[in-house]
């Protein structure tokens, strides 16, 4: 997930808190990211386009004229209406090519051409099905498509894509999709309800081994019998006819349709997948604004525009990722890449008004996610609430963000950051006080110096050292508690299977959500039962809330369960909560426009364009 | 002779198995788990068990050596857990290929430097040159790559623009210039008190001394006696630098954003990628063992006393 993003980044710590989120240009091994080369990534920083974004004015307004599917927008009809509630608007064909026509066609034509070159790493699979990590979702993201899909309008996350519109049943457990008419994969072959059907009930196959299906296509009434290897097909997947595809799901929930933006729902080509076997990824025919025109692992990845995309296709002719690494800053400099993230030690230089490198930084808008530390509660002495309380109550982040991280970071004080679906403003959190971190220390079976466990702080990376923040925080800890614990660094393949065997006490790690919903930070990290809670947290409670949260058709009420049940979660002092995405700069050619990162982290390339007047 | 020889060709493959046999076991006991790494965080323990299953991880460590020793041997090292589908020959080749080019072109400069050097300093022996000369050549040694890579890159790609930043194109490009002299010039250093040395030693032997009492020129002295000579020794120093060349210069690689082996090596760690990292190691033995071989032939060639006790 981008979950291991935020950890690559985690494990650079204050490097990159400084820099604040660039990759660092060094050529010393980072930590890895589970799935991804560990390498300095000029990709993989969280990007917004300069000021200039001609694009959105021009050819994308259909993303804003969908009414919007936002699982709030979905609920609401759901809620209101009798029978069928149709969520989106019947206009949007239309915006499409009205939009199409706004932009000058000369205009469009001078936009339309020129090679955007980036400094990536090889991506884990490009298959949909198989995508859990952040690089092989930037790159599906570009080659194919669901009915749905991210902007990074805050008001308006979630579009229709290949749907026209869909409707909910009243009862809010069916859906029926509209295609758009005349839909083709990138070869010009038809694309119908058919392969929608066809590439999730793939998805499931077992044979396919896709590790997330369950998470997101699961709640289709059948896909789980699949995915169990006892049936093939789905019966909650139904095909009306070419065009309309109905969707059954277990219960309400009304943020399905959210998960539907996930690579793992995309539609693929079914005689590309049977005729390419396991390796048909190599050649990828999809319905994403780009194709797969080469790619040599460890050397370069290129992308060429689809014109067979359904909206106006992307002005650019290529995309390259250079993917054999180098130094992101001097590339950058010598034009060979377009977009780098600001290395620590160049960002004073920089970040000068008097540079003329200055005049390319752009700033990047705060990215949803949330830095923490988390308590393992089942080991001692995490297993007592008054003893993690204590800890909370002693950290100073204020203190903190100012003197260790020059203000860069935004102290955190719940899972949810701010600007995210269901952040609550008015959450209380345990902030700073001595005293009663002294008094919540007395109150636990450990307030006896001598019966506290030794305790062993894990942290990603292979660094050498724990991020100057965390050292801090275990000064504050033991200065305010007596409190004394021990750093442990260990690489990312260890760290996940020790977290996944729930064998550290205490560790550091960041979450940056999947879908914009308050579900994918709060059931799926303290649910009781959920496979990735590493806390081992279990509140019959908070389990309740979600639970009632999951099905709960009235947006404005299922924000307030999951607010109640991340309160509790805070008071329960399940972690730490350390930083929330904090903004960030990093330089971008001035000759690139409409490049931008929306804020659950990941970009859209169909809209970057490259000013001609030099070539490259 | 030939019998020394097949005995120790007969060696090879035991040594081999051994190698292999023991990188394989690093897999079993080094903490964490491909199939862990595959699934991604979001994974449900069953997803897991199926990965494992699909590779086979949950067969006894024996019964997978032996798998992959049998399809060893048919030239078949198995599919990356990493890029799914991918076969580690074809994975490896290209690489391995980029890095044996950087190698050869930064190995031609470092002998290119060095033993001119060697030869000039030997020469001058007793003289201020010498010393300095040496000395300057350690500096160069001493300096570490993570600090000369940048600063070539900054005064030849940035101020100078010369040449670009990063990449690859093959040995006779623009992109082999900085990554050569990177690695070839410190490591000139060595041949060149290697050639120091060997050449202080024939400046010491009667029939220099006889070629210049014949009248000889310094200059024909020089070349045909002294330098010949104090090559001979060089040659068997050659040999064994041969096992190097196929492996990969990991920080030149990364800072000039060279595809070769190394990347793939350290990302094969992180990933717990066993197919690939076992084929490497085996690679790795395979060249060592035959750079040995050579450099013992040549010594043999070279000194016929050798060549007896065998």
């Amino acid at each position: 997930m981008r979950y291991v993003r935020r950890l690559m980044i985690a494990g650079l710590a204050v490097a990159v808190m400084l820099a604040i989120g660039c990759s660092a240009d060094e050529p010393t091994p980072v930590p890895p990211t589970a799935t991804s080369v560990p390498e300095p990534t000029a990709t993989q920083v969280p990007t917004k386009a300069p000021e200039v974004q001609p694009t959105s004015s021009g050819v994308a307004p259909t993303a804003t004229a969908i009414a919007a599917a936002t699982s709030t927008a979905v609920a609401e009809a759901t809620a209101s209406a009798g029978e069928q509630a149709t969520v989106v608007a019947e206009e949007t064909a239309t915006a499409a090519s009205q939009a199409a026509e706004d932009v000058d066609d000369r205009e469009f034509d001078a936009r339309r051409g020129g090679v955007f070159r980036l400094l990536g790493t090889d991506p884990v699979t490009f298959d949909p099905a198989l995508t859990t990590d952040s690089t092989s979702y930037d790159i599906t993201l570009q080659l194919f498509s669901g009915l749905t899909r991210l902007t990074d309008d805050p008001n308006n996350p979630i579009v229709t894509d290949l749907a026209e519109s869909f409707t909910v049943s009243s009862d809010g457990t069916v859906y029926r999709f509209v295609l758009r008419e005349g839909l083709v994969f990138s070869d010009g072959s038809p694309l119908t309800a058919f392969d929608f059907k066809w590439s999730w009930e793939r998805a499931a196959l077992p044979e396919t081994g896709s590790p997330i299906v369950k998470e997101f296509l699961g709640d289709i009434v059948g896909i789980n019998d699949i995915v169990d290897g006892n049936a093939t097909s789905a019966e909650g997947i139904t095909v009306i006819d070419d065009l309309t595809l109905e969707v059954e799901i277990d219960s309400p929930k009304p943020y399905f349709i959210a998960k539907l933006t996930y690579p793992v729902t995309f539609v693929v080509n079914r005689d590309n997948v049977e005729s390419g076997g396991e390796t048909w990824t190599e050649a990828p025919i999809g319905s994403g604004p780009f194709v797969l025109k080469s790619y040599e692992i460890g050397v370069s990845m290129v992308l060429a525009r689809n014109d067979n995309y359904w909206d106006t296709p992307a002005f650019l002719d290529e995309v390259q990722f250079i993917l054999a690494g180098g130094s992101a800053m001097a590339m950058y400099e010598n034009e060979e890449i377009h977009v780098t993230g600001i290395p620590a030690a160049s960002y004073e230089r920089v970040t000068d008004p008097n540079e003329q490198l200055s005049q390319e930084v752009v700033d990047v808008p705060a990215e949803f996610v949330t830095y923490y530390i988390g308590f393992n509660v089942e080991q001692a002495p995490f297993d007592d609430v008054h003893f993690r309380r204590a800890l909370n109550f002693a950290v100073d982040k204020e203190l903190i963000a100012e003197a260790v991280l020059n203000n860069r970071a935004k102290p955190a004080y719940g899972p949810i950051p701010p600007g995210f679906v269901g952040f609550n403003p008015d959450l209380e959190g345990l902030r700073f006080d001595a005293e009663k971190a002294q008094e919540e220390l007395a109150m636990s079976k450990y307030a006896d110096p001598e019966s506290l466990p030794r305790i062993v702080f894990t942290t990603p990376g292979t660094g050498g050292s724990p991020p100057t923040y965390l050292l801090a925080v275990a000064d504050m800890w033991a200065r305010t508690l007596g409190v004394e614990v021990e750093f442990q660094e260990v690489e990312w393949a260890t760290f996940l299977q020790e977290i996944d065997n729930y064998r550290l006490q205490v560790f550091s790690l960041a979450w940056s959500p999947d879908y914009p919903d308050p579900h994918t930070f709060v059931d799926v990290l303290f649910r009781s039962d959920s496979s990735i809670n590493q806390t081992q947290y279990a509140n019959d409670e908070v389990d309740a809330l979600l639970d009632e949260a999951t099905t709960e058709p009235d947006p404005a009420r299922r924000v307030q369960l999951y607010q109640q049940a991340e309160q509790i979660i805070v008071n329960d002092a399940v972690w730490v909560p350390m930083w929330w995405g904090t903004e960030g700069k990093i330089l971008v050619n001035r000759r690139v426009n409409g490049f931008r990162i929306s804020p659950l982290g990941s970009y859209y390339l169909k809209d970057v364009w490259i000013e001609r007047e030099i070539d490259f | 002779m030939l019998i020394y020889i097949s005995r120790r060709l007969l060696w090879t493959p035991v040594l081999l198995f051994v190698a292999g046999l023991f990188i394989f076991s690093l897999g079993s006991v080094a903490p964490g788990d491909p199939a862990e790494l595959m699934a991604g965080q979001r994974a449900d323990p069953e997803a897991i068990a199926r990965i494992r299953d699909r590779l086979g991880l949950d067969d006894p460590f024996l019964v997978q050596y032996t798998r992959y020793a049998a399809n060893a041997l048919k030239g078949d090292f198995g599919e990356s857990y990493r890029y799914r589908g991918r076969d580690v020959i074809e994975l490896l080749g290209p690489k391995l290929l980029v890095s044996l080019e950087l190698n050869i072109v930064s190995y031609v400069v470092t002998l290119l430097i060095g033993l001119p050097l060697g030869f000039w300093a030997a020469m001058r022996q007793g003289t201020w040159k010498d010393p300095t000369m040496t000395t300057f050549m350690l500096l160069v040694y001493a300096l570490p790559v993570f600090f000369t890579a940048p600063f070539l890159i900054l005064v030849f790609a940035l101020w100078l623009d010369w040449i670009p930043v990063s990449g690859w194109s093959g040995m006779f490009s623009t992109h082999a210039i900085l990554p050569a002299f990177t690695i070839g010039v410190p490591g000139a250093f060595v041949f060149m008190r290697y050639m120091r040395a060997s050449t202080l030693d024939v400046l010491g032997q009667e029939y220099v001394r006889t070629a210049h009492g014949k009248g000889m020129g310094h200059m024909t002295v020089n070349r045909r006696h002294i330098a010949r000579n104090a090559l001979l020794p060089i040659v068997t120093i050659l040999g064994f630098s041969l096992a190097g060349l196929f492996g990969g210069s990991l920080i030149v690689e990364l800072i000039y954003g060279i595809p070769g082996v190394s990347r793939l090596a350290l990302e094969a760690v992180f990933q717990r990628d066993y197919p690939v990292l076992t084929t490497l190691t085996l690679l790795g033995a395979t060249m060592l063992a035959i750079a040995n071989l050579v450099a013992d032939i040549m010594y043999s060639l070279i000194d016929p006393r050798i060549r007896l006790r065998a």
